[in-house]
């Protein structure tokens, strides 16, 4: 769906729309839900604009909040995708020990996203072909992997 | 590709994929091992 939208705008529709849909949590959560969800998509306009504004400057970073990164800045947002994915297992491998040590009933919530990201990591794995064993004659018939330079 | 990639490709701090040091090789009208040859990186030039 986000191809048929600017690159410069994907991030920022992709971070409004994000935003809208927790606001809205927080109009069905009711009470004084109301103020929490008009502050949320404020907060999260802003940003979808300042995004939009990063979009056009000259830097790594702006150049992927506009989604027109290069093959270089393509493999830095993936590495810090990478990293951020160790730190969210590390992380939720500390919280579920610690919970489960302190004998606190809130230990699945630190469990599951440690699941949750563990299988994702075994899905990158099936997805991106290091699991295919291909007979080295049949190398061409099988899955590759693409290039980031996309022509 | 960007400023900074084609600055961190002169300063040796990053290796372009090989299409893209294809499309670098036809712009300056050279052969690919020309222009990325290891034995340079190692020499320092």
């Amino acid at each position: 769906m986000m191809r048929f939208i600017r690159p410069r705008l994907r991030k920022p529709v992709g971070i409004a729309l994000a935003g809208t849909v927790y606001a809205a949590a927080w109009l069905v959560h009711g009470g004084n839900g109301w103020l929490w969800a008009i502050v949320t998509e404020v907060g999260v306009i802003a940003f979808a604009i300042s995004t939009y504004v990063r979009g056009g400057r000259d830097s790594d970073e702006d150049a992927l909040a506009g989604s027109r990164g290069d093959e270089r800045q393509q493999l830095i947002a993936q590495r810090s995708w990478a990293l951020a994915g160790k730190v969210t297992m590390f992380a939720a491998f500390a919280g579920v020990t610690i919970a489960v040590a302190a004998g606190a009933s809130s230990w699945w919530p630190f469990a599951v996203t440690f699941g949750v990201t563990g299988f994702g990591y075994l899905l990158g794995l099936s997805n991106y072909g290091v699991g295919e064993e291909v007979p080295a004659d049949d190398a061409n018939d099988g899955p590759q992997m693409r290039s980031l330079v996309s022509h | 590709v960007s400023r900074q990639t084609v600055i961190s490709i002169e300063g040796s701090r990053y290796l372009p994929s090989l299409p893209l040091a294809f499309v670098i090789a036809r712009f300056f009208d050279m052969t690919v091992d020309k222009i990325f040859d290891p034995a340079d990186e190692e020499a320092g030039t």
